[in-house]
């Protein structure tokens, strides 16, 4: 990195403990967040200017909260985590910022104010998250812990997977058996966690086992195709994935886990033959089921033909996929501006349908921008893989990565009608408080992976 | 008083200008891991000057050595003892501007390149970013080619696939040579 050249070259090889070096990677790191914070005042004043007419200062406690907390998250930083990755926290922070400007612009819209108000519930979900994340980087010093439980993670992570079909416990929202009720007032979305501890144990599983995935197996088609009993954990995670489809009826949630399994994989043996058996396993299932099952049959007849009049009308037809595509085409270049579109028009505009809501008021312009972000978030994570020098941190950082990335694939894709149309949530925009949580969590682990495996080179010639 | 439709508009595309801004900002910071690290300019009476005509030479001869270095994967086995965990205690700069200079060998693998999360920072002109990787296979010291514009030499041949290294056979990355000592 550019920036550290001179903190590099300055410094002795190995900085003793008690030499105060200049922290250029976080002086860097205030810098963009400051900025990162900037855009997101600026983004709740013109919400309030385009909707209001005028600015209420009342509540510009939701930009002042996000900023409060993301700079103690820095200056945790300083002290435990000195050579993270300066760009991941003002990414994540602009993301969550612009989040909470549109929900807070679709509840002046739908007139909602106090703890009825998802933009303030928002907030207060975006401080525990934080917190989450401070929590995370101080008991994590090293990232090799993890690697000591991997099946204590795997463990969990089914478990998480599994609670909402617990009677009692689980509750069905919109057709998917995905929540748990805690309490009277708050719904919690265990998968989002538990994509994090898979993450963990498809890293540690495949670190131990990847040499017999890798070498052994049988040669066909100019492929080496793995033996069956190698073909095990494939199959178990298949399994495992099918049935939060058939059981919880969430098609979004089963793509992620499967996907985030095949691309760790790939990455642990380097064989395409896995990515093709894994594949093909996946879509022969989901044919199967959209055969099958008449949710995931609904959902293909609403991708394949959104704009039939009929399929338009029906019950729980493509109503809402095509007024996102209304809202997204009414937003055009350069959109009509905070505040000034009408995306509640759209059902659900605040969670699943952010990204059209956003489509509308920033237009493609303002809607490239956040996919360039995310471009930006997933390639430090990647970069952070490809630096790390034991396997296991390689493996998680890009896992990590990859499930940010793979979920917005997922999520936008159906919204733009690329893929079907799936329950997930739009990583840091969307209004739910599991998402965030696990998201922030991301953050902080790539954030301490990305100081652990820094390497301060040794030798300069 | 509302604003007006001008000030909103101006409001609007100042607020995707500002967007934009940061994201390029990010970018320009990041421009060393997109673009490389930027060239350290040679001194014009560094030892290097030779050099040149060195790489070309052995640029012009690598594809006979690469070929070589796949028909036959470990090099000759009178150059010396491989280098392992165990024998090999540190990396010496043979030649090159910082000739002479030295550091223990740990357990973990050594990054080479211009790049500054390398272990080995090399910064010339005949350097990739992400040149050559040194790492324990085995036990056993193995020298790692990443796919580097002007190829890393051990021992005269140029690196085809992770090779072992024997103790004392020097390595050539651009301007620089080290060697894995006792």
């Amino acid at each position: 990195m550019t920036l550290n050249t001179a903190a590099t070259s300055a410094i002795p090889a190995d900085p003793g403990p008690k030499v105060r070096v200049p922290q250029k990677m976080r002086h860097l790191e205030l810098f963009l967040l400051l900025i990162a914070c900037g855009i997101n005042a600026s983004a709740v004043v013109l919400v309030q200017l385009g909707a209001l007419g005028a600015i209420d200062t009342t509540l510009l406690y939701l930009g002042v909260t996000l900023s409060v907390l993301v700079i103690a998250l820095h200056f945790v930083l300083r002290f435990v985590a000195r050579e993270a990755d300066p760009f991941i926290l003002p990414i994540a922070t602009l993301l969550n910022g612009l989040g909470i400007a549109m929900i807070y612009r679709i509840d002046i819209a739908n007139q909602e104010s106090g703890w009825e108000s998802a933009a303030v519930r928002q907030t207060a979900w975006s401080g525990l998250a934080i917190a989450c994340a401070i929590a995370v980087l101080l008991i994590i010093r090293n990232h090799r812990v993890l690697f000591r439980y991997t099946y204590i993670f795997g463990f969990l992570g089914v478990l998480l997977l599994l609670l909402p079909l617990v009677p009692g416990l689980g509750r069905e929202i919109s057709g998917a058996r995905v929540w748990i009720s805690m309490g009277s007032f708050a719904t919690f979305q265990p998968g989002e966690i538990a994509k994090i501890a898979l993450a963990v144990f498809f890293a540690g599983y495949l670190v131990r086992n990847r040499d017999s995935l890798a070498t052994v197996g049988k040669k066909f088609l100019g492929m080496r195709f793995p033996r069956l009993r190698d073909l095990g954990p494939i199959l178990v995670v298949w399994a495992l994935s099918m049935s939060v489809i058939i059981f919880q009826r969430d098609l979004g949630t089963a793509l992620l886990y499967f996907g985030l399994f095949l691309v760790m994989l790939y990455l642990a043996t380097a064989r395409m033959s896995w990515v093709i058996l894994g594949v093909g396993l996946f879509l022969g299932g989901a044919v199967l089921a959209s055969q099958t099952l008449q949710y995931v049959n609904g959902r293909f007849t609403n991708w394949l033909d959104a704009l039939n009049p009929a399929v338009y009308e029906a019950r729980g037809g493509s109503f809402q996929l095509v007024q996102g595509l209304f809202g997204l085409a009414k937003g055009g270049l350069l959109g009509t501006g905070w505040g000034q579109g009408r995306p509640e028009i759209t059902p659900v505009p605040q969670s699943d349908y952010i990204i059209a809501s956003l489509g509308e008021e920033l237009g493609l312009a303002g809607l490239f921008a956040i996919l360039a972000l995310y471009l930006l978030l997933v390639a430090r994570g990647f970069r952070i893989g490809f630096a790390g020098q034991d396997d296991f941190g390689k493996l998680l950082a890009v896992g990590l990565a990859f499930v940010i990335a793979l979920q917005c694939f997922i999520v936008i894709g159906g919204v733009t009608r690329v893929i079907p149309l799936t329950g997930l949530t739009t990583p840091f925009l969307a209004a739910g408080g599991s998402s965030l949580i696990a998201n922030w969590i991301i953050v902080a682990l790539l954030l301490r992976l990305s100081d652990t495996v820094r390497n301060q080179p040794r030798l300069v010639v | 008083m509302s604003p007006s439709e001008l000030t909103l508009l101006v409001l609007r595309l100042g607020f995707l200008l500002l967007l934009w801004l940061f994201i390029f900002g990010i970018v320009y910071a990041l421009r060393s891991d997109l673009f490389g690290q930027r060239v350290r300019k040679m001194k014009t009476d560094a030892p290097a000057t030779p050099v040149p005509a060195a790489a070309f030479a052995a640029a012009s001869a690598a594809p006979a050595a690469a070929a070589r270095a796949s028909a036959a994967p470990t090099p000759p086995s009178s150059v010396g003892e491989r280098a392992t965990a165990q024998n090999a205690t540190r990396l010496v700069i043979t030649s090159g501007p910082k000739a002479g200079v030295e550091f223990p060998l740990t357990t973990e693998s050594i990054t080479i390149g211009r790049s500054n999360d390398s272990s080995l920072v090399i910064r010339d002109d005949y350097t990739s970013t992400h040149h050559a990787r040194l790492m324990l296979w085995n036990e056993e010291w193995m020298i790692q080619d990443l796919d580097s514009t002007n190829g890393t030499f051990l021992a005269g041949s140029r690196v085809a696939i992770p090779t072992p290294v024997p103790l004392n056979a020097t390595i050539k990355i651009g301007a620089t040579s080290f060697e894995l000592r006792r």
